[in-house]
């Protein structure tokens, strides 16, 4: 039997039944709606988790912490690394400049960027304006290799400069302001010297303070990342600080940095170079690797949606199933006249297995189509609900996303269960004798 | 015409057909033994339970034998597999059916056409083809009506050709007449003797003595077994009484 006959044939009798295909393949319409949009809601809600992540905006960052472990900690080349003991049979292996050369030789590391934090408070005044900034000393001189995009200024900093986040920019308040006199005008501070008073209480129980004056260099546009929030400094800056603050100096070669940013020269290096960290003993963490885990968690929600949706197609199948078995009944004397004019028992499957996996393809066509609409009529909703909530962030993200491959698998899915609910009830028709099907009242 | 000259088109030997119906078994077929020549117009003559119709269906390949051997045209149907007798079904034979079994959705010209779907035919050879036959058997000019539409005689009738499509050698009719009126009845017998005549071997099963004037050859079939003309008389006129009888009361 020619493939267009057999086509033709599965069209004409679907087409004599169109009241029954319709109601049945109305279960597979709903059934593959569900699997089409709940899919689609948790693609979108996926797109809208990552696309909010932050810090996510450099694929060849990796953020190295020091290594912490039990029993003794197997020390890189020839012991270059400090290991520290701590209580409880732990072990931490410190990022020592030593540790910063190893990193630095791995193959695919472009730069290796010590950090650390100011270890005590400080507050920062410009005339009568007050801010309390996060302050980061960073061992380079030049943010642009965090790839931050700068908003005012420059990101070279020199020693006594900073460089400040969004965030930072915008938060100055007027310690003397009265209640209700709203956030005071935000100075352009761009080229300005701001005076950081640096705190710290004596043995006495008396407070310290010491006063630094730094010139703010550059101000960052927002990153919607951790940047926004730190005032950057040089390193030897802060740790100068850090010094003050604990009275004694402090030698990296035993303590180390409390973090490393390595910067992989390509995304795709980045989880073999984290590895390759991580099997030195320290604590690697990626972006990529923070987005994997929220890919598998959303991968994970849309097998449990796109679940829920089959639960609907298997109820749909099983309506298949019993149509085709019904048709097959009141068909049974056609059988026999197909089987008499020379139709062999693979033709007969292959027409009722065709007109079972059509009523599967006409309700998956259906269910693609409202699933589709359902999931744009839903983002309509969500974004007219979501303008109406002021500043939430989310105005213009989608709620529904619906990819064209989910749409072609729905397709097919949908067909391939209608053609196994057909399975059983034409191969019944296939194997029935001809004249018993002939005789059939 | 055939060219296995040395042995007869059909070609039946100690055929049996049992049927196992909840304890009980019933010989459909106990035995029977026939030699059919190409060309014949055969009429298989029994009462309703003789076994003519398990005949015509096991010489169709629509059915199994129990046990025997039938050979049509050299062909063992015995021995064929399921693929096989569909392939001997739409090469070899047409079939003829008392309830005509038309497909109602379907016009004269496509009921004829339907069987050429299996056969590979293309569509326009398939209409063509089947307009020549509608042609042949007279209802050229009810070619697109459906079988509603139809009276019996002309339904019968779109059987018939489409029981010739694939240009058959054989032929079976089983009670072609049964659901008709005289003169339509006499139409179709007329039918089956002109391809007869043309050189098909053609098999009317029936319980109508009225065919037998058509007849090149007639078996007499009684409780599965063939028997003589004289015996077969015997017997109807045995029962003959009781159905005066009851149609006089």
């Amino acid at each position: 039997m020619r493939l267009i006959d057999l086509l033709s044939l599965i069209a004409d009798n679907l087409g004599r039944r169109k009241g029954r295909v319709a109601l049945t393949a109305i279960g597979v319409v709903i059934g593959t709606a569900a699997v089409v949009l709940l899919v689609s809601l948790a693609i979108g809600l996926q797109q809208n988790a990552t696309s909010q992540l932050w810090g996510i905006d450099d694929l060849t960052r990796i953020d190295v912490s020091p290594g912490y472990s039990e029993g003794p900690v197997i020390s890189g080349r020839g012991g270059v690394v400090a290991v520290s003991e701590l209580g409880g049979g732990m072990q931490v292996k410190n990022l020592t400049p030593a540790a910063i050369d190893e990193i630095a030789s791995l193959p695919g590391v472009e730069h290796v960027i010590p950090r650390d934090y100011l270890w005590g408070g400080g507050t920062m005044r410009y005339g009568r304006l007050e801010n309390y900034p996060s302050i980061m000393g960073v061992g380079t001189n030049d943010l642009s290799v965090f790839g931050y995009q700068l908003r005012e200024g420059s990101l070279q900093l020199e020693r006594g400069t900073a460089v400040i986040g969004h965030w930072i920019a915008q938060n100055w308040y007027d310690p003397k302001a009265r209640p209700g006199d709203g956030q005071p005008e935000q100075p352009d501070l761009v080229g300005k010297t701001v005076t950081v008073t640096l705190m710290k209480w004596a043995e006495d129980g008396t407070m310290i303070e010491k006063k630094v004056q730094v010139r703010v260099v550059g101000i960052l546009a927002e990153q919607r990342s951790e940047a926004d929030g730190w005032m950057f400094m040089r390193l030897d800056d802060v740790t100068a600080y850090n010094e003050w603050f604990q009275g004694k100096r402090i030698n990296r070669n035993k303590d180390g940095y409390p973090m490393l940013v390595v910067k992989a020269s390509d995304p795709d290096k980045v989880i073999e170079v984290a590895e390759q960290i991580n099997n030195m003993g320290f604590m690697a963490s990626t972006p990529q690797s923070v987005v994997e885990g929220i890919n598998s968690f959303f991968t994970v929600l849309q097998i449990t949606f796109g679940g829920v949706g089959a639960i609907a197609l298997l109820v749909a199948a099983i309506g298949i199933a019993n149509t085709m078995t019904m048709a097959i009944l009141e068909r049974t004397r056609e059988i026999g006249l197909m089987k008499a004019i020379g139709a062999t028992n693979r033709d007969v499957l292959t027409i009722f297995l065709g007109e079972s996996a059509g009523i599967g393809f006409i309700g998956g066509l259906g269910g693609i189509a409202i699933g589709w609409v359902g999931g744009e009529l839903l983002n309509i909703l969500a974004r007219t609900y979501l303008s109406s909530q002021p500043s939430y962030g989310m105005g213009g993200q989608l709620t529904a996303s619906t990819p064209t491959w989910l749409l072609l698998f729905a397709l097919v899915f949908a067909t391939l269960v209608g053609l196994i609910s057909g399975l059983y009830p034409s191969v019944r028709a296939a194997t029935l004798v001809p004249v018993t099907a002939l005789k059939y009242e | 015409m055939d060219s296995q000259t040395s042995q007869p088109f059909i070609q039946i030997r100690d055929l049996r057909k049992t049927y196992v119906m909840g304890r009980n078994k019933v010989h459909a077929l106990d035995g029977v033994d026939l030699d059919i020549e190409f060309g014949s117009l055969t009429v298989v003559m029994g009462p309703s339970g003789s076994g003519k119709s398990t005949l015509l269906y096991l010489l169709g390949g629509l059915d199994r034998l129990t046990s025997g051997r039938i050979h049509v045209d050299g062909q063992a149907l015995e021995q064929m597999d399921e693929n096989a007798l569909a392939v001997y079904r739409r090469r070899v034979v047409g079939f003829i059916f008392q309830s005509f079994n038309l497909m109602p959705t379907l016009t004269a010209l496509d009921n004829v056409a339907f069987p050429m779907r299996f056969s590979g035919i293309a569509p326009k050879a398939r209409r063509k083809k089947a307009f020549e036959l509608l042609k042949q058997v007279g209802l050229e000019k009810r070619a697109l009506h459906k079988p509603t539409e139809l009276s019996g005689g002309q339904q019968q009738r779109v059987a018939v050709a489409r029981a010739l499509v694939n240009d058959p050698k054989l032929i079976l009719a089983d009670e072609p007449t049964g659901n008709l009126d005289t003169a339509s009845g006499f139409a179709i017998m007329q039918l089956l003797s002109d391809l007869h005549r043309a050189g098909r071997t053609v098999l009317v099963v029936t319980h109508d003595p009225r065919m037998l004037q058509f007849a090149t050859n007639v078996i007499y079939l009684l409780d599965g077994k063939t028997v003589s003309q004289a015996e077969y008389e015997a017997a109807s006129t045995f029962s003959q009484p009781q159905e005066i009888t009851e149609g006089n009361s």
